[in-house]
């Protein structure tokens, strides 16, 4: 049976089941062919690369072509035959060595492929290959022979340089449309093909089918014995591992190599750098790291758009690359890699660098901050200023990019399936892109909430903190701004939204306080008010049906661990709808502050005098009864966890505790190691730990007498010296 | 319900008669193919959906999917009755959408003729001639019968009658 859609070939209806037989053929050998050309166009950038050792590639690239000419002929597509045909006697040549690999003899082959890819697109439309465009074929068809035949038996004569000179004139002004529509074609019809289907390897296929009768075997035990039974806990947890194993196997199935992405850009990189009037070389690494179906889907366009980016705004022109004392040739690295649940794609050039301040010229411009503002900024903010709509920095629009969709697209895209955008860059040495998206998309950690009676999940992704506002409170600190309530989250104003009140729910009675959570997505930052909180969990997504998405409100619905529903909140959409816009990032300041500012363990010894210790030095800090205490050619040492321990004792508090002669008394010894050697660990003695806090360190000048000061809350505090490098000493002359 | 008034001849004539399961909803009783109805779910607890369209009765777990069902009580404009539910999942026969229809209660399996289908009165609203296939005269009174292909809550929505929902109805 053939379905409503593929209603074009309505006048061949009596052959229908023919025809179905003849689609099944159709659509493997299109699969097939789409493959091969795929290789071919790999082989033949790397050929372009490396034109020397050239044999093998070659060969593999005839191969596609003669595979294609071989099964359209079966098949009946002779427009497809003829062409491949004419690309097949060029390759023949190229084979056997009788031309050379010219750059023109690339574009030519790369034409070529085009114009296969053209045809099968057409196929997989139609079903048939199509008349209209045998123009085409035919310019594109003496195209090759021309490059095959002409150029060898004239030996070069002044016509065939006209030609060629004519050809290469037209190539530049047809190559930019030329290589977008088919390309673009092609990957529209791919991603419709390989949304629909998936190879999988027969093995994982087994596996899965395995545990599913092993859920099956666990299900009728289950029955049979019944809840009673003394073995049910056992069936349970049998129950509970299969599901895992048959989760992950699932999980295994959906996963593809990231390299199947980046498949698409050598080619790609290749026709921008020439229309862009780049010199680019592309390198790849991880292309082995597995990424779930739908998030390769998702991140295709981001990641295209970012390549696209480096190499028209990024990667300067090799004139100007040779000035700046860099090597003509620009490099584009793409690298995916694992990183804490996440998977991170890393589009890196080594361009000119994003200028901040055509950056802040370019938001003043546009209105998007006000000059004082800008004046204010930090580097990593007006970096994130590129991701604001309307926002593009390109000098001229070209046919590639700087049409002021960009970045915030490409941001507004990752965020959506829960990933998240990074950018650095430094002028003169290049930008780097990166995409951070979760492993899969399927199974999100969520925060349950409870508002106007029902639950709601919030994705962990967009969660930021949460906030108690007990009900006492309520009134101090919910201040409105005309007809908007903003709450003070360290002293800036963030906008509240009551999700009761947004969806219109009844409020519950006035509880003992209700709970804020910080949320924050496509840079709207928001305090969404809910009653209560419940778990965190991790939760399965369902898809709503198109009623419901309508609303535009949730991005879906998931089945909590009681068995009950819950709808996950669109937080995006969430922040539209309340009417809150995006703001700029500041979050970044205050990191950065603390950066420069360190941690410290304030602590008091015999002298009472605040000292201080860089927290990342401290490991534990111990309470040893004083007699554990032993020592050595007088000195204090301590064992610790199969550990000889040296212990300082700079305020003689041991001492003093010998003095008291308790035997139950106990002393408290921070246990100090250097986090870089790990082997130089020692124990300080203290009198009281007083405080973990933030501290900036003072400069050592004369005024404070070259000490090692410190304000910690306001207090000068002197740090703790000796240590560090020190120890590794002091210990040695021990040993 | 017991099936009403079947004469030897009635069962020759199969293609002729129809089954038809009987449901109630407010004081009217309604009939739906039995071969369109893929469960009786019973009585469930409904998840409502905040900013929904009024006859979407909320959001039910079925078998790993979250069904969408709709309120018949909204539907006919009748005030929300806490007491009593039944969910019907069903499907359409392409199986695009697969959703849930809460009516008071199910009554049993109803086999009818075809030809005995009565056409709604011209008198009917609107919305009632919308959802109404027309009616069987049977022993105990009308039985109305509905089609599931314009109760799907894709087509309520597209038909904009039932947005605002019924009398009682409203958020």
């Amino acid at each position: 049976m053939v379905t409503a859609d593929k209603s074009p070939r309505t006048n061949d209806l009596p052959t229908i089941p023919d025809k179905r037989d003849v689609d099944d053929l159709t659509q493997e050998f299109i699969a097939e062919s789409q493959d091969g050309l795929d290789r071919m166009e790999r082989c033949l950038t790397e050929l372009e690369a490396r034109p020397h050792d050239s044999q093998q590639l070659v060969g593999e690239i005839f191969r596609a072509v003669h595979t294609i000419k071989g099964t359209t002929g079966f098949l009946g597509f002779n427009r497809l035959e003829k062409l491949a045909h004419a690309g097949e006697h060029l390759l023949g040549s190229l084979r056997e060595g009788r031309l050379a690999v010219t750059e023109e003899l690339i574009s030519g082959l790369l034409r070529l492929l085009d114009g296969l890819r053209a045809i099968l697109a057409l196929i997989e439309e139609t079903g048939g290959e199509g008349t209209r465009a045998s123009d085409e074929d035919s310019v594109l068809i003496t195209d090759l022979a021309r490059l095959n035949g002409d150029d060898l038996e004239t030996a070069r004569p002044s016509a065939p340089v006209i030609s060629t000179k004519v050809a290469e004139e037209a190539d530049p002004a047809m190559s930019p449309a030329e290589a977008m529509t088919p390309a673009a074609a092609t990957q529209g019809t791919g991603s419709s093909n390989g949304d629909k289907t998936l190879r999988i390897d027969v093995e994982v296929l087994n596996r899965m089918m395995n545990l599913v009768g092993e859920l099956v075997l666990t299900r009728n035990q289950m029955l049979q014995s019944g809840v009673e039974a003394t073995n049910f806990p056992e069936l349970a947890r049998r129950l509970d591992s299969v599901t895992a194993d048959l989760r992950e196997t699932v999980m295994q199935a959906r996963m593809q190599p990231v390299g199947n992405l980046f498949g698409k850009f050598p080619r790609m990189v290749r026709d921008l750098a020439r229309t862009c009037g780049r010199d680019v070389r592309i390198e790849f690494s991880g292309q082995e790291t597995g990424l779930d179906k739908s998030l390769l889907e998702a991140i295709k366009d981001p990641l295209t758009h970012a390549v696209r980016n480096s190499v028209d705004h990024g990667i300067e022109s090799p004139a100007d690359r040779v000035l700046a004392g860099k090597p003509a040739e620009g490099c584009l690295r793409l690298r995916a890699f694992h990183q804490s649940g996440s998977v991170v794609i890393e589009v890196a050039d080594d361009g000119a660098g994003i200028a901040i301040e055509r950056v802040l010229a370019k938001a003043i411009e546009r209105g998007l901050v006000t000059t004082e503002q800008a004046k204010e900024m930090t580097e990593r903010e007006a970096l994130q200023l590129i991701f604001l709509p309307g926002f593009s920095t390109a000098a001229a629009v070209t046919t590639v990019s700087g049409r002021g969709v960009g970045m915030d697209v490409v941001r507004a895209n990752v965020e959506k399936v829960g990933g998240s955008v990074e950018l650095e860059s430094k002028v003169g040495f290049g930008t780097t892109l990166r995409l951070r998206v979760p492993l899969t998309l399927a199974i999100v950690p969520a925060l349950v909430v409870r508002s106007g009676g029902q639950s709601f999940a919030l994705p962990q992704t967009t969660l930021v903190e949460l906030v108690y506002i007990p009900a006492r409170d309520k009134e101090k600190v919910v201040e409105r701004v005309g007809a908007s309530e903003v709450y003070r989250l360290r002293e800036r104003l963030l906008p509240m939204v009551w999700l009761d009140r947004l969806l219109g729910l009844k409020s519950a009675a006035e509880a003992h306080g209700f709970y804020m959570a910080v949320l924050e997505a496509e840079g709207c930052r928001y305090g969404l008010v809910v009653e209560d909180l419940l778990a965190p969990e991790e939760i399965v997504v369902k898809p709503l049906s198109a009623v419901l998405r309508e609303i535009g409100l949730f991005s879906g619905a998931t089945v909590l661990g009681n068995g009950t529903l819950a709808l996950i909140l669109d937080i995006a959409a969430t922040a539209a709808r309340a009417g809150v816009k995006p703001v700029m990032e500041e979050e970044e300041q205050i990191v950065e502050i603390q950066r420069e500012e360190a941690s410290f363990l304030v602590f008091e010894d015999r002298a009472r005098e605040r000292t201080a210790l860089p927290l990342g030095v401290v490991e534990r800090i111990e309470s040893v009864p004083i007699n554990r205490v032993e020592y050595a050619n007088g000195r204090a040492l301590l064992q610790y966890r199969g550990e000889l321990l040296q212990l300082r004792d700079d305020g003689h508090v041991l001492d003093g505790m010998e003095m008291l002669e308790d035997e139950n008394a106990s002393v408290t010894i921070l246990i100090c190691g250097d986090p870089e050697t790990k082997a130089a660990r020692m124990g300080i003695v203290v009198r009281r730990v007083l405080d973990v806090s933030d501290g900036t360190v003072l400069e050592k000048d004369t005024t404070n007498g070259e000490m090692d000061l410190a304000l910690v809350k306001d207090r000068l505090t002197t740090i703790f010296r000796g240590f560090a490098g020190e120890v590794g000493k002091n210990w040695r002359e021990v040993a | 319900m017991k099936a009403v008034a079947q004469s030897p001849e009635q069962m020759q004539e199969e293609a002729e008669s129809a089954s038809l399961c009987s449901m109630f909803a407010g004081e009217e009783t309604f009939g739906i193919d039995t071969a369109k109805i893929r469960e009786v779910l019973g009585r469930r607890e409904l998840e409502r959906v905040p900013m929904a369209p009024a006859f979407v009765a909320g959001v039910v777990p079925y078998r790993g999917d979250v069904l969408t069902t709709v309120s018949f009580r909204a539907l006919l404009g009748l005030p929300e009755n806490a007491d009593v539910g039944c969910v019907l999942v069903l499907d359409d026969d392409g199986g695009h959408e697969r959703f849930g229809l809460v009516i008071d209660a199910v009554g049993g399996v109803v086999t009818v003729q075809r030809n005995m289908l009565e056409a709604n009165p011209c008198t009917l609203d609107a919305k009632c001639k919308w959802l109404f296939d027309g009616a069987y005269k049977m022993e105990n009174g009308l039985l109305i019968q509905l089609d599931p292909q314009k109760l799907r809550p894709s087509r309520l929505a597209e038909t904009g009658m039932f947005r605002q929902g019924g009398a009682g109805e409203g958020l």
